[in-house]
């Protein structure tokens, strides 16, 4: 096998067995890479009993680090208790840059600052949007100002995302990249038999059933929609503590047989659900980006959404203001457009939108510009981080001083050709 | 007879091999610690002139039944911490019979542990992943026994150094080598009910641990299910 180009370590508190949209990206993306001709390396926590190193397809190396999460599946934050085994990991797989995931993430933000230190090249990947009232976002904000205050690129994933990002963090715009995620157009695909939508048109609702996520629009919505058009009929799936809600709504409108209500679905199940629609309706009030709709589009659903990041082309969404009046108005004009949808062709143009190999390549470039950023010393760093604020400034630049004086401590009690570099095993067929 | 002789840092690996190796030949491979004569019993004689140090400043009523003692309990303390220093490690391999993993001591004490040829399953090379580092160890799949038996208890000699003896224990064990690292389905061919079992058992609950150390992982291959 020739040398890989880049040897890449993706480190978060997020990934597999855990499921989410976060664990996926980071999947997905690896192993485009791996196809790309790259090295990947995924560092994330034990799970459970599952510790220590794995292999996933494609020759995936996953290194479950044994810190146990504390709360939210996150590591228990030491500040400095990362540096061995990040240190160790780095030099092992000789690895080039360090491409951290989601801001809530303890894992990363530890990782990245000792990476920094090391004089590794750095990339950031924002996964979510956060506020700036509560307690926890502004403490979250701070942090993730101090490790977005020395990175070398960042990639959000949205433009809604971006501009939360680079408002939270002071972080200069023209070093944030856009990159939406993707949807694995292979898995979504649209039913066979298309269900015929002249008797009865099904919309589809597939969320978490949380005041986020819109809830309680759904249950505006719904009754009005039913009321208006006799033909139509509801599935909702998914569960949360808004359940209840629409429970309540069902018994008092009589909906029993026009609204079903499935509960939590996996997302193996996902696509079964989706294929059975005509239309997909998401009420988040925000989202930084909606894997959701592309799901739905994929399956050749037409969608109605909120304005919500990650948005699809005009004639495949229909887009409303988080307000029932003007949802309701959103799915009569998809009901109205629904006979002109060919779902095998809106298939056939995510495939081309939304990719996960565009995804990669995209990235590619994104670290082949972190690379040729230069190596500051570590005076120049200090003198970035002074900027932050009055306190933050001061107390930041203190922690990376020691950060880099337990590192050299560190190479002189275990120098680096100490730590034997691990072969690269060959898994192609 | 010394066939091969690779050295690093901390330790120096000896394979020794008959002249002419017939087959039947006993095979040994020994792991030595560098100077750890020296580094062992210095670092004891510091910690104990320190005790020594501390007790007099202490107990200043009495000088001399303190400093008498103090010596006496830190020469204690030496004896039963230098009864933990590990001077070599070997591998004798005795095709068709078996293998002894013996530890020597600076003591002069040698503990062994024989294991007959028809209980070894497969030996495995495996990446161990502690809270603050990741290190190479060699292991062997026991039959009826759930953990895996470490090959070098004390030490960890490097990667170079744990090849070719992984690659005798396959030879005697009748492993096939290939089978190892290439297919993406599984690491570890299968070969009998019971390592198919014992494997099954491992891969779905790899947090195990052997009598005294702490192993927390396995190299393997496997598609996600």
């Amino acid at each position: 096998m020739a040398e890989p180009k880049l040897r890449v370590l993706m480190v978060s508190d997020f990934f597999f067995p855990n499921f989410g949209g976060v664990e996926n990206h980071i999947y997905y993306l690896s192993q485009c890479l791996l196809n790309l001709g790259h090295k990947v390396v995924v560092m994330t926590h034990a799970y459970g009993n599952r510790t220590g190193v794995r292999y996933m397809t494609g020759g995936l190396k996953v290194y479950y680090v044994p810190w146990r999460p504390f709360t939210m599946q996150n590591t228990f934050p030491t500040v400095y208790g990362t540096l061995p085994i990040v240190r160790t990991i780095l030099k092992r797989e000789r690895i080039t840059v360090v491409h951290g995931h989601q801001a809530f993430s303890t894992l990363c933000h530890e990782a990245l600052m000792h990476a920094r230190t090391m004089g590794y090249r750095v990339v950031f990947t924002d996964h979510s949007l956060y506020g700036f009232a509560d307690v926890g976002s502004i403490h979250m904000n701070k942090v993730l100002q101090f490790t977005l205050a020395d990175i070398d690129q960042a990639i959000c994933v949205s433009h809604t995302s971006k501009e939360n990002t680079v408002l939270r963090s002071g972080l200069a715009p023209g070093k944030v990249f856009m990159i939406p995620n993707a949807v694995d157009t292979a898995m979504f695909k649209p039913a066979d038999v298309r269900p015929s939508s002249d008797d009865v048109i099904t919309i589809v609702v597939i969320s978490r059933l949380v005041y986020r996520k819109g809830a309680d629009l759904l249950v505006e919505v719904i009754p009005e929609v039913c009321r208006l058009y006799p033909n139509v009929r509801f599935v909702v799936g998914g569960d949360g503590p808004k359940h209840v809600r629409l429970e309540e709504m069902r018994e008092k409108h009589s909906l029993q047989d026009r609204v079903e209500m499935l509960g939590a679905v996996p997302h193996s199940r996902v696509r079964s659900v989706l294929v059975t629609g005509h239309i997909f309706l998401n009420s988040s009030l925000t989202e930084a980006f909606c894997i959701a709709i592309l799901e739905a589009a994929s399956c050749g659903l037409l969608t109605v959404s909120t304005r919500v990041g990650g948005v699809l082309p005009d004639d495949m969404v229909v887009l409303a203001e988080p307000d029932p009046d003007d949802m309701v108005r959103a799915i009569e004009k998809a009901i109205s457009i629904l006979p002109s949808i060919n779902p095998e062709e809106m298939h056939n143009r995510m495939k081309k939108l939304y990719s996960w190999q565009d995804v990669a390549k995209r990235t590619e470039i994104v670290y082949d510009r972190a690379l040729k950023c230069s190596n500051r010393n570590l005076l120049e760093r200090l003198s970035r981080f002074l900027s932050c604020g009055a306190w933050a400034g001061k107390v930041f630049c203190m922690v990376m001083i020691i950060d880099y004086l337990l590192w050299r401590l560190l190479q002189l009690l275990q120098p680096d050709d100490d730590i034997e570099e691990a072969p690269d095993i060959n898994f192609c067929n | 007879m010394v066939s091969s002789c690779l050295s690093n840092k901390r330790y120096t690996y000896i394979h020794e091999n008959e002249n002419e190796p017939t087959r039947g030949a006993i095979d040994i491979h020994h792991v030595i610690i560098n100077g750890s004569r020296a580094t062992g019993y210095a670092r004891l004689r510091w910690l104990a002139f320190f005790l020594v140090g501390l007790a007099i400043l202490l107990g200043k009523d009495n000088p001399v039944r303190t400093l008498s003692w103090s010596c006496l309990l830190s020469g204690f303390f030496v004896m039963i911490q230098s009864r933990k220093f590990v001077k070599k490690e070997s591998v004798i391999i005795m095709p068709t019979f078996g293998i002894q993993l013996q530890t020597q001591y600076l003591s002069g004490k040698t503990v062994s542990r024989f294991i007959p040829i028809g209980k070894i399953l497969k030996p495995v090379l495996v990446e161990c992943v502690t809270p603050v580092t990741c290190y190479w160890s060699l292991s062997l799949f026991l039959r009826g026994e759930e953990q895996l038996t470490l090959v070098f208890k004390e030490l960890r000699p490097s990667l170079k150094m744990l090849v070719p003896i992984w690659k005798a224990l396959c030879a005697v064990s009748g492993t096939d080598q290939r089978e190892m690292m290439t297919e993406e389905e599984h690491v570890v061919a299968v070969e009998c009910k019971e390592y198919n079992e014992l494997y099954q058992q491992m891969w779905c609950q790899p947090n195990y641990y052997t009598s005294k150390d702490k192993i927390y992982s396995v190299t393997k291959s496997s598609k996600l299910k």
